[in-house]
């Protein structure tokens, strides 16, 4: 039961910056960060086995491994934008959470241009 | 699991408090910041090693690059 480990993690942490927060409002916020940081590591392995379940599967099922691999980077992507951007947000710097995730979309975006090319290239020569 | 390393930031986040009330309460000011500082550094150093660490997984686990 590993999230019962966690929820307990996040208590501690909750309770250590809520002494430290009132003194050192910096350290507080790296502590959040340094909390967040293990949790993601903890949850990071758990994601690996059922992605390298997905891509055994998708081998076994004959779908080319770019379309996979585009939709693992963009959700890679996403991931660690939503990360760098609540860090931002707990510390109290919306606007620069907002550079973030504008800079995650961009970033998604020409991911998957590949694909959307390729479907637009489908259609037109569908269309007679 | 680098549980500990939380509970060394909170401890250098408590004493970096203490240090600076006190060299606060002694009349040196600019040790005192200098002290804050000191503690910010160390916690830092320590915070961008564990980051570094999370996105090189975070590159081998969604195969990033």
């Amino acid at each position: 039961m590993e999230i019962i480990q966690i929820i307990g993690l996040g208590f501690v942490v909750t309770l250590l910056i809520l002494i430290i927060k009132q003194q050192r409002p910096e350290i507080a916020v790296q502590l959040s960060l340094a909390l967040a940081t293990i949790i993601f590591l903890m949850v990071l392995s758990k994601i690996n086995v059922v992605l390298n379940l997905f891509r055994d599967m998708a081998a076994k099922a004959n779908i080319s491994s770019m379309y996979l691999n585009t939709i693992l980077k963009i959700i890679g992507i996403a991931y660690v934008t939503e990360f760098g951007a609540q860090v931002c947000r707990d510390a109290g710097e919306g606007a620069v959470a907002g550079k973030i995730e504008f800079a995650g979309k961009v970033l998604v975006m020409v991911m998957a241009i590949p694909i959307i090319a390729l479907v637009l290239d489908t259609i037109v020569r569908l269309i007679p | 699991m680098e549980l500990d390393l939380i509970f060394k930031i909170a401890g250098v986040g408590i004493l970096v408090s203490v240090f600076h009330i006190a060299l606060k309460q002694a009349g040196k000011e600019d040790m005192a910041h200098l002290c804050t500082l000191a503690g910010f550094t160390i916690v830092l150093l320590w915070v961008v090693q564990l980051l570094g660490r999370l996105f090189n997984t975070v590159q081998d686990v969604f195969k990033l690059f």
